[in-house]
C-alpha cells in the first residue's frame, strides 16, 4: 500500500532583501562610473596632451601619461598671432552679454512674473518656444539680417558683420531667453506678500524690488549669469562666422587657427583648449557657494 | 489713531464677479473690530482695499477725516500683520522690525530705542540677530506683530494672523493681541474665518457673507440675536440647529409646530399663521428633560455621542422637518455640515450634556428646549422675525 504524500512547497531560492538591493546598487554606481570615464576621458587627453613632447603626441602607440612633461606647447600657444586680442576679446563680449542679460532679464522676468498684461501667457510660451530652434538654423538668415544693419545708418555703428557688438546683439538673442525663463521662476518663488509688506511699510514699489526682491533673487542671479558667462565664452558658430578679421576674433575662433590646409599643430591647440575654459571653471568654482540654493 | 470708514465700497475682479458689494462700516477711533465670514467672503479683499493692495472700483475709504482711495499704501499709515507674516528672510528680526522705520525716516537713536522696547514687551530681545528661518512660529508672529506695532500707525491691519498657529499657540497669542490692542488702543481691524476668534477678541464683530456685509454688532449681541440664517449658524460653536416648523392659530394666541411637538409662539408670527419658518436653538439650550422641566419637549433618539471633556455633544434624531434652504445658510449655497438632514420628518439636532448623565448612542432621550431661546426666521429670505413677546409655557402634543 503506497500513500501519497503532498510535496512540502519549497521556498523559490533568492537573495535577502538588504543584499539584493545592495547588488543593484553597486551596478548603477558602475554604470555611474563607466559614464563618468566616458565623459572625463577627452577632458583628460587633452589636458595630458598639452603636457606631452611632440613626438609622444603623434606616436602611433598611445601614451596615456606625459612621461616628459612639458610646458613648450603653452609657451607656443601663447606666442601664437592674435592670443591677447582673442582674449581681450573674448573679455569683452562675455562682460557685456553677461551685464546686459542680467539687467534686462531681471526687467522682464519682473514684468512677466508680477504683472497681468496681455498676451503675457503667449510671451513666457514664445520664449520657451525660442529656445527649441536650432542655433545652426538661424545662422544664414541672422548673417543676411546683420550685414544689412550694417548698411542702415544710425545703427551700422553698432550692428554689422565683423563687429564684437553685432556679436553681442547676437548672444543676447539666445542667452536672454533662458535667464528671463529662469529668473521668473525665481521670482515666482517670492512670496507676494513680502513686497507688498514692504510697500504698506513705507516702500514704493520700486523700492520694494529693489530692497526686497533684488536680495531674494541673489542665487537666481548667480546662476544665470554663470550660465550667460558659460555660453557666451564657449560660443564658436555665430563668432566663426560673424567674425572675419583675425584682430577681432574671439578665444574659440583663434582656438581654429591651429588647424590649417596643412595640418593641425595638436600641441598648442590641447595647451590653448587647456588655457580657454579656466575663466568659465572659475566664475562657476567662485559663484557656486551663492548659487547652492539656486 | 484714526477711525476707518468704509462709504458703498465695492470692488470688482473683471467684469463680472463683486467680491465687496456696497459695503458700509465704520471702525471708530481704537475700536478692535473682526471681520468674520467663509473663505471668499471679500474679508480679505476689503481690508487690502484699506491697505492700498487693492483698488477700489467704487465708493470710499477713509482713514481719519483723509479719504484714502487714491493714496500708495505707504502714505496711507496703517499697519499690517499677514497671515503668512512676510518677514523679510534675508533680514534678521532687528531689520525685520527697524525696516519700517527706515523707509519713514526715522532718527537712528529714535529706531534702536523703539525696536529694543518692542523686542523686550514681546520677549524678542535675544533673538534680534537671527533670521526669520532660525524662529519658531510663535516667534515669526510676534516678530510680525512688533513690526506692526514699532511703527506706531494709526491703524492695525490684520489678516488672520493666528491661522498658521497650532491651537494651543493660538490661543495664547489671541489673548496677547487682544492684550497689546487694549494697551496700545489703536484702531484694529482683524480678519478671520474662526468664529472663536471673532467672538473672543473684537469689541465688535461684522460677519460678511459673499461680499455682503450681513450684521454688525457686539460679538454676544451677534450670538443672542442673528440678524439672519447665514450669522446664526455661522458663529456659534457647535452650530444652531435649524429646523423647520408650521406656525398655527391656537386660540387667540400663535402656536408653532415643531414636528410632533406645538408650543405657544411670540403674537408677533401671527401673521404668518398657516406659513413655515425656520426655528433655530442652540445646543447649549437644549437639555436633557426631568419630570417637571419646563421647555418644548422632543423625543429622540441618539445618534452619535462625541466627548468634549467635561461635556459630551449628542446627535440626537427627532421628529421634526430639517431646514430645507441650506442655500440660506452657506456662503456658496451648498448643503452645509453640522444639521445635516436625517431625512424629511426627522433632523438631527445637536445638544450639549453633562458626561456624568453618560449618554450612549442609541438610547431614547427626551430633550427639553428653553422655549425663550427659541429663535424664529423667515424661510424665503432667511431674515430673523423679530419677537415682541416671548413665549413661555409649553405643551406636549400626543
Amino acid at each position: 500500500m503506497s500513500s501519497q504524500v503532498a510535496p512540502t512547497p519549497v521556498a523559490p531560492v533568492s537573495l535577502p532583501a538588504p543584499r539584493r538591493r545592495r547588488f543593484r546598487r553597486a551596478g548603477w554606481d558602475l554604470l555611474g562610473l563607466v559614464v563618468l570615464v566616458v565623459m572625463v576621458f577627452p577632458i583628460y587627453w587633452m589636458v595630458a596632451t598639452a603636457f606631452k613632447p611632440g613626438h609622444d603626441i603623434l606616436s602611433y602607440k598611445p601614451i596615456w601619461f606625459p612621461t616628459h612633461p612639458t610646458l613648450s606647447n603653452f609657451k607656443d600657444a601663447i606666442n601664437q598671432a592674435f592670443f591677447w586680442n582673442a582674449v581681450k576679446n573674448s573679455l569683452i563680449v562675455v562682460v557685456v552679454v553677461v551685464a546686459l542679460s542680467l539687467v534686462l532679464a531681471f526687467l522682464a522676468s519682473l514684468a512677466l512674473a508680477k504683472f497681468r498684461f496681455y498676451g503675457r501667457k503667449s510671451f513666457i510660451t514664445l520664449i520657451l518656444g525660442v529656445q527649441m530652434v536650432p542655433l545652426t538654423a538661424l545662422i544664414i538668415p541672422l548673417y543676411i539680417l546683420m550685414s544689412r544693419a550694417g548698411d542702415v545708418k544710425g545703427v551700422d555703428h553698432v550692428l554689422g558683420v565683423d563687429k564684437l557688438s553685432g556679436v553681442i546683439v547676437m548672444y543676447l538673442t539666445f542667452v536672454l531667453p533662458f535667464t528671463v525663463w529662469t529668473l521668473r521662476g525665481f521670482l515666482l518663488g517670492v512670496p507676494q506678500e513680502l513686497e507688498e509688506a514692504a510697500m504698506v511699510d513705507g516702500t514704493t514699489r520700486f523700492g520694494a524690488f529693489v530692497r526686497i526682491l533684488l536680495p531674494l533673487l541673489g542665487p537666481g542671479l548667480v546662476a544665470t549669469s554663470i550660465f550667460a558667462f558659460i555660453q557666451a565664452w564657449n560660443e564658436f558658430i555665430i563668432a566663426y562666422v560673424f567674425l572675419h578679421t583675425p584682430e577681432k576674433q574671439t578665444l574659440m575662433v583663434w582656438l581654429a587657427s591651429f588647424t590649417t590646409l596643412r595640418g593641425t599643430d595638436w600641441g598648442p591647440l590641447m595647451a590653448g583648449a587647456t588655457l580657454c575654459p579656466c575663466p568659465s571653471s572659475c566664475s562657476s568654482c567662485s559663484s557656486s557657494g551663492g548659487s547652492r540654493s539656486g | 489713531m484714526a477711525a476707518i470708514e468704509f462709504v458703498h465700497v465695492s470692488k470688482a475682479y473683471g467684469n463680472d464677479k463683486l467680491a465687496v458689494r456696497d459695503l458700509n462700516l465704520t471702525i471708530e477711533e481704537g475700536e478692535f473690530v473682526v471681520l468674520v465670514g467663509p473663505s471668499g467672503c471679500g474679508k480679505t479683499t476689503a481690508l487690502r482695499m484699506v491697505a492700498g493692495l487693492e483698488e477700489i472700483t467704487s465708493g470710499e475709504i477713509r482713514i481719519g477725516e483723509r479719504v484714502v482711495n487714491d493714496l500708495a499704501p505707504r502714505d496711507r499709515d496703517v499697519a499690517m500683520v499677514f497671515q503668512n507674516y512676510a518677514l523679510y528672510p534675508h533680514k534678521n528680526v532687528y531689520e525685520n522690525l527697524v525696516f519700517g522705520l527706515r523707509m519713514r525716516k526715522v532718527a537712528k537713536e529714535e529706531q534702536r530705542r523703539r525696536v529694543e522696547e518692542i523686542a523686550r514687551i514681546l520677549g524678542l530681545s535675544e533673538m534680534l540677530e537671527r533670521r526669520p528661518a532660525q524662529l519658531s512660529g510663535g516667534q515669526r508672529q510676534r516678530v510680525a506683530m512688533g513690526r506692526a506695532i514699532v511703527r506706531e500707525p494709526k491703524a492695525f491691519l490684520m489678516d488672520e494672523p493666528l491661522s498658521n498657529l497650532d491651537a494651543k499657540l493660538r490661543v495664547q497669542m489671541r489673548a496677547e493681541i487682544a492684550r497689546i490692542q487694549q494697551t496700545l488702543k489703536v484702531t484694529t481691524l482683524y480678519v478671520t474665518h474662526d468664529q472663536v476668534e471673532a467672538m473672543t477678541m473684537g469689541s465688535r464683530v461684522a460677519v460678511m457673507r459673499d461680499g455682503v456685509l450681513q450684521q454688525v454688532d457686539a460679538p454676544e449681541h451677534i450670538y443672542d440675536a442673528p440678524t439672519n440664517l447665514f450669522v446664526a449658524s455661522f458663529l456659534g460653536s457647535p452650530a444652531m440647529n435649524l429646523l423647520e416648523a408650521e406656525i398655527v392659530r391656537d386660540g387667540d394666541g400663535v402656536a408653532c409646530r415643531l414636528g410632533e411637538v406645538s408650543f405657544a409662539a411670540p403674537s408677533s408670527l401671527a401673521r404668518r399663521a398657516g406659513g413655515r419658518v425656520a426655528v433655530g436653538i442652540r445646543p447649549e439650550h437644549v437639555r436633557p428633560a426631568f419630570g417637571s422641566s419646563d421647555g418644548i419637549r422632543l423625543r429622540g433618539l441618539v445618534r452619535l455621542v462625541e466627548p468634549l471633556g467635561s461635556e459630551v455633544l449628542a446627535h440626537v434624531e427627532v421628529p421634526a422637518d430639517p431646514l430645507g434652504r441650506v442655500d440660506l445658510v452657506d456662503a456658496a449655497g451648498q448643503p452645509a455640515d453640522g444639521f445635516s438632514a436625517a431625512g424629511q420628518g426627522s433632523a438631527t439636532m445637536l445638544a450639549r450634556f453633562d458626561r456624568e448623565l453618560a449618554i450612549r448612542a442609541e438610547q431614547p432621550v427626551e430633550l427639553a428646549v428653553e422655549a425663550h431661546r427659541v429663535l424664529f426666521f423667515d424661510l424665503e429670505t432667511g431674515a430673523a422675525v423679530p419677537v415682541a413677546d416671548v413665549p413661555m409655557a409649553a405643551t406636549v402634543a400626543s
